[in-house]
């Protein structure tokens, strides 16, 4: 059978009279052809064909958080402490959040519902609406972050904050208005492979490589300093790795693309190969901020607008700060497009509407307008002048870590749930882990928030 | 659409897999009273540590 297009099959639907059949919705039908070309991949043994088929939510909730306030984060941990503590510290973090999203992943496969949905459901409306709640919150700062983060980068070649939130929202309603997930992907994930800018913007500043391996193989040196400051960072850090919006996009979007069990392994191989690759741009980041680490780097949070790339061209040239600035361009985009969806996909699932990118935006009205209008608010905030740039980046990863730990238990209770999950269930292991990465992120969180309150109220 | 590619179209997707099938809400999970309790302790706790970030935050821009 030859797939057919969508444009006939929703012309066609409801016009036949098979009435045993389900009924079989235009979502249903173009989910079915991209089923329907991995179905034929997997009987043809074409297993690098039937990989990129699959790919594709993992790689886009990794590199989609190694975003812009993540590569600020992460420059700033190099430019403030250099190379030390903090590069093996980002790759622990992806560790744990391979962790987490293998949970997500196995979770949509398996039930083919979003994480919204499922804690609604499972767990009644209140738990769904402060999960949403929380979601909504945490991803309207985010995505300001991520405006800013667009902002910072054009800022370096002269380009203002209205072009920048044109430029971000104009790019969301462009991949939306295919209504079809698989084109939503695919144009995301060709963006995403830009990230790589990070990599290559720590190779033109000639790190040197021993102190890269020294410090990868013995979390040296240990920074110094501010305790606060290292506080700051490191709740900061585990929110450029870890997230709600994750949890929440890959869940949600696993299902979307329509895995089963079948592709579990296929899913597994898409979120460490994710990680993998994010882990080594997070480092990228880090390393090419370390650059500024013995040239008034600690100064950076003063650097107004272009801070970073302006720094960079002063101390290891223009291409490097060329190369980072686009960078962070590509980082805030592409984090714009997934945070975006995740917020509709949680809008849509906790009011009960359609919420799938496989719908034609008249079909999912609710679903299209939160992605576009989160996008919107946060478009308009960066307009605002004299806005603290570089601390809404940091804290908006913080209040991630802070709000994180609740989500993650309900996504561990998910994945143990035996009557939604039958045989698929996690096992001894992931659940160790998984307990142990929550109490590490909520003592994180907790030590950087309480310190910092008790600090500027006086108490201490 | 003839009914038989109709029918093909379903068969690369399973049962579940339907919009109307995932419209259909999962029974409802019965929480213990420990359980609960952690789970409003942690959501009181991440509400108040919220409350000290954002405080903290727009303290420093006064």
């Amino acid at each position: 059978m030859t797939p057919p297009t969508p444009a006939t099959i929703d012309i066609e639907i409801g016009t036949d009279g098979a009435a045993t059949l389900p009924p079989l919705t235009p979502e249903d039908a173009v989910r079915s052809v991209d089923r329907f070309r991995v179905h034929r991949a997997r009987n043809r043994g074409r297993r690098w064909y039937l990989l990129w088929l699959l790919v594709g939510p993992g790689i886009l909730a990794m590199l989609g958080e190694n975003d812009g306030p993540s590569m600020i984060s992460y420059a700033t941990s190099g430019a403030t402490f250099g190379l030390g503590f903090f590069l093996p510290f980002i790759l622990v973090t992806f560790a744990m959040a391979i962790v987490c999203q293998e949970m997500c992943m196995r979770v949509g496969a398996v039930t083919h519902r979003g994480y919204g949905q499922l804690v609604l459901e499972r767990f009644g409306r209140l738990w769904g609406w402060f999960s949403a709640g929380d979601l909504i919150l945490t991803n309207v700062v985010t995505l300001i972050a991520e405006f800013v983060a667009i902002r910072v980068g054009l800022a370096y070649f002269h380009i203002g904050a209205g072009i920048a939130a044109v430029l971000g929202v104009t790019l969301v309603a462009f991949t939306l208005s295919g209504g079809r997930y698989w084109r939503w992907e695919r144009i995301a994930l060709g963006l995403a492979a830009f990230n790589a800018l990070f990599l290559v913007a720590a190779l033109l500043v000639k790190p040197h490589w021993g102190s890269v391996g020294h410090a990868l193989v013995t979390f040296s040196p240990f920074p110094g300093g501010s305790f606060n400051t290292l506080l700051l960072l490191i709740a900061s850090t585990i929110g450029a790795t870890v997230t709600p919006w994750m949890i929440f996009f890959q869940q949600s979007a696993s299902a979307d693309k329509g895995l089963t069990p079948n592709d579990l392994k296929h899913g597994r191989a898409d979120t460490i190969g994710g990680g993998a690759l994010a882990a080594v741009f997070g480092c990228g980041a880090l390393i090419a901020g370390a650059a500024l680490f013995r040239h008034g780097g600690s100064s950076i949070q003063g650097l107004a607008g272009a801070g970073f790339p302006a720094a960079l061209a002063h101390i290891s040239g223009k291409v490097a700060a060329t190369v980072f600035a686009l960078g962070l361009i590509e980082a805030g985009a592409v984090a714009v497009l997934t945070i975006s969806a995740s917020t509709g996909y949680a809008v849509g699932e906790c009011i009960g509407v359609s919420h799938s990118l496989n719908n034609s935006p008249r079909a999912a009205v609710p679903f299209y307008a939160a992605n576009v209008g989160a996008a919107l608010v946060a478009a308009t905030i960066i307009l605002i002048p004299g806005v603290p740039l570089l601390s809404i980046a940091l804290n908006a990863n913080v209040l991630a870590t802070v709000l994180l730990p609740v989500a993650l238990v309900f996504m561990i209770m998910l994945a143990n749930d035996q009557e939604l999950m039958g045989d698929w269930v996690n096992g001894r292991w992931i659940n160790r882990a998984a307990i142990a990465i929550v109490a590490f992120i909520s003592v994180a969180g907790a030590a950087y928030a309480v310190d910092s309150f008790l600090q500027t109220a006086h108490l201490i | 659409m003839t009914a038989q590619e109709r029918q093909e179209l379903i068969a690369y997707l399973e049962s579940d897999q339907l919009v109307v099938e995932r419209r259909r809400p999962v029974p409802r999970a019965q929480l213990g009273r420990w359980s609960s309790a952690g789970l409003w302790a942690l959501r009181i706790s991440g509400v108040a540590i919220s409350a000290m970030v954002i405080y903290t935050f727009v303290a420093q821009l006064a």
